[in-house]
């Protein structure tokens, strides 16, 4: 496979895909679920059989930014003929939703075991340049915005600090008998995008969310990366 | 481009000013540095400006060409249309550089403004000019008597160095912080920062031995991330605050969640500060109350604190002002409790922390023995289990007011503080009673070398930022 971000500036386009944003990340060591591209319903569900089941699939399109929100999201399927309907009911609704993005198929990846929701990000700032976030992910972030950043590139205190600077921090300790996150596994996460930002100033945006943060170390499941636009 | 910075050193610590475009009936500029020890020449073509120019008894010449030798700094106080003229003499004539009062540029969003900024900036760094503001007070300098307002101290001393993005917070700052007993070495009033901005600022203040502690007022930086990355380095050896203005956020948030939607800039701003290991404050008065802490009390072992009320204490809410501040009260040793039960008035006060010493010490209106205090205080000391103290006076406004009995106390408190206590120290008077008495009280222990404070909630938060700075300092290995 081409090197992820030559081949989307040869496209012409600045969002990578999600197959490509993790291939990009799992490169310089970031662990995210391994995720493939397929192009057809018999080839996610031969994918499907590969990588093992339950998996996930979900469209992969440079058009599309958020792919729940068009339908294009399956998830659990647990053998090949619940892939094959999954494949088929994701191009009939991004089709409705989404009439004039161009489809190059789905990822297919296996159903990672859930974990505590985080998210790890990376946005430029036009005074700052790159900046990490960190925070609870799901309703936490979506309402509560209970994030923190930190400017690139991290020292290891910083990250000690960032991910101890959410009000959340006490549910990532482990709260009422729930067992808590690898801390030091989540501060290596950001360190390891902070370097990878810091590496690659033609990354303007990065997005794992969710990232799944459990006793033992952590996990994306999802990935974006969105380049600057080329001057 | 980056600017010299012994240029910009000539151009603050000057040994020749030039006021060009001062006016009657005031000529504030030329007024305002009366005191200068270098020379000091007004440039004016008005005829009857001069007539009043000479009669305060200033030496004017029509341009500055025909000024003898060096000049380091030029106020500039010309119409803005003028003013590419007088630049392009200063460029010609090789100044030091310019302290640019003339406002009317590009915070006017209007395109003259910004064509004539554009005209300034591109003559000055052209030859690398630096320039402060333009729309600003310009600088000052205690030493050198350099100032812009006539209220402005000169004075020998001097460990602060100030910057601000408002001229009014300039002047505010600098005064307020020596009217509480800080000496400010020197102000710059940042202005539209055209030229010059807060990373150069921030630069020279790192490296100027004359600034100890460094207070910022910044609105919105010019070049964040140089800013940034000066700010980490020099909050390892000198304590910087910034109080940031204009942190109201506008535009919605976007309905997605990103991380581009997130980072709002405030949200940024106060990252960025904690990161670089700086003092964030919302306020003029939380600025002075930490600088006061910062320049008053030597760097805290801890956050135990003992909270001692002279007068009628109100320990409860004492003890919530701390609680809020994020304070330790511990309780004392075993053997101190011993040693105070020997002694100590427990009708109507008490020796556990907080202490309510009234009955046991006398005040105005209740009897007890001024020499408990030394007892006490001893006791302290002897404790292991605190790391610093606030004390609050009575101001004795009172009839019985002894003031010389306070100013025995106060003396026993020196000895003690400069003694065996060797702790950080700050002192509460509240401004209850009466006006004289207050400032009175204030300003005596404002003159013994302590931070003040008209509450323990503003001494305890104080003490709060401050302890925390050099933790964190403590901890990046500064």
């Amino acid at each position: 496979m081409p090197d992820p971000i030559a081949a989307a500036r040869a496209a012409g386009r600045t969002l990578l895909t999600e197959v490509e944003s993790k291939e990009l990340l799992a490169s310089v060591g970031i662990p995210v679920t391994p995720t493939r591209l397929a192009t057809s319903a018999d080839e996610a569900a031969k994918v499907a059989a590969e990588i093992g089941f339950p998996v996930v699939l979900k469209v992969l399109s440079g058009d599309i930014s958020h792919k729940s929100d068009v339908g294009g999201v399956e998830l659990g399927l647990a053998d090949a003929a619940a892939v094959h309907a999954a494949y088929d009911r994701i191009m009939a609704s991004v089709k409705q939703a989404s009439p004039g993005a161009k489809v190059d198929g789905v990822s297919v990846q296996p159903m990672a075991k859930q974990g505590i929701e985080v998210i790890v990000g990376m946005t430029t700032d036009p005074q700052f340049g790159p900046v990490m976030m960190f925070g609870l992910g799901g309703i936490m972030v979506e309402v509560l915005k209970d994030v923190a950043f930190r400017i690139v590139p991290l020292e290891p205190r910083d990250a000690k600090q960032l991910v101890r600077e959410i009000k959340g921090y006490p549910v990532l300790e482990g709260v009422r008998g729930r067992p808590g996150a690898d801390i030091a596994a989540l501060e290596s996460f950001v360190l390891k995008v902070s370097e990878f930002a810091a590496a690659h100033p033609e990354v303007q945006e990065i997005d794992l969310n969710p990232v799944f943060a459990y006793p033992d170390g952590a996990l994306g499941v999802d990935a974006r990366v969105v380049l600057a636009p080329v001057s | 481009m980056p600017v010299d910075q012994q240029r910009l050193h000539r151009v603050l610590n000057p040994k020749t000013i030039v006021v060009v475009g001062d006016k009657g009936p005031n000529y504030q500029w030329l007024t305002n540095q009366k005191e200068f020890p270098g020379e000091l020449y007004s440039v004016q073509v008005d005829e009857n400006e001069i007539k009043g120019i000479e009669e305060l008894g200033f030496r004017n010449f029509k341009s500055l060409a025909e000024i003898p030798g060096e000049i380091d700094l030029l106020i500039c106080a010309v119409p803005r249309q003028v003013v590419p003229r007088i630049v392009k003499d200063a460029v010609a004539r090789n100044i030091g550089g310019i302290a640019m009062y003339t406002a009317g540029f590009a915070e006017t969003q209007e395109e003259l403004g910004i064509q004539l900024q554009d005209q300034i900036v591109q003559m000055a760094n052209e030859v690398g000019m630096p320039i402060v503001g333009p729309n600003c007070m310009g600088i000052y300098n205690r030493r050198l008597g350099i100032r812009f307002g006539a209220e402005m101290i000169h004075a020998e001393g001097g460990n602060i160095g100030v910057m601000s993005q408002s001229g009014s917070h300039a002047g505010g700052i600098t005064n307020e912080a020596q009217y509480v007993g800080l000496e400010v070495t020197r102000t710059i009033s940042m202005g539209n920062a055209a030229i010059l901005n807060e990373a150069d600022y921030i630069e020279y203040l790192a490296d100027d031995p004359d600034t100890k502690y460094i207070a910022i007022y910044i609105e919105g930086p010019r070049d964040g991330r140089r800013f940034f990355d000066k700010l980490r380095e020099v909050t390892k050896v000198k304590p910087v605050v910034i109080f940031k203005g204009g942190t109201t956020e506008n535009g919605a948030s976007a309905a997605r969640t990103h991380t581009t939607s997130l980072a709002t800039p405030t949200a940024l701003w106060e990252a960025m500060v904690r990161q670089a290991g700086a003092i964030p404050v919302v306020s003029r008065d939380e600025l002075i109350d930490t600088l006061a802490a910062l320049v008053r009390i030597p760097p805290p072992s801890g956050r135990r604190m003992a909270l001692l009320a002279g007068s009628g204490g109100q320990s409860v809410a004492i003890s919530d002002s701390a609680g809020r501040a994020g304070l330790n009260m511990p309780r004392l040793s075993a053997e101190s409790y011993e040693s105070l039960k020997g002694f100590f008035n427990t009708i109507g006060g008490s020796y556990f922390n907080p202490f309510d010493m009234g009955g046991t010490i006398g005040g105005n209106s209740v009897r007890g023995q001024e020499s408990n205090l030394q007892k006490i205080l001893d006791i302290l000391s002897a404790d292991g289990n605190l790391d610093a103290a606030i004390y609050e006076l009575g101001a004795g406004g009172g009839p019985n007011r002894d003031p010389e009995r306070q100013t025995r106390m106060l003396d026993t408190i020196d000895a003690w503080r400069d003694g065996s206590w060797k702790k950080p120290l700050l002192m509460v008077v509240h401004p209850g009673t009466n006006a004289e008495t207050y400032n009175e009280t204030r300003s005596a222990l404002i003159k013994r070398g302590y931070p003040v404070y008209p509450s323990f909630e503003r001494a305890a938060h104080a003490f709060n930022r401050v302890e925390r700075y050099w933790t964190n300092r403590h901890e990046r290995g500064g």
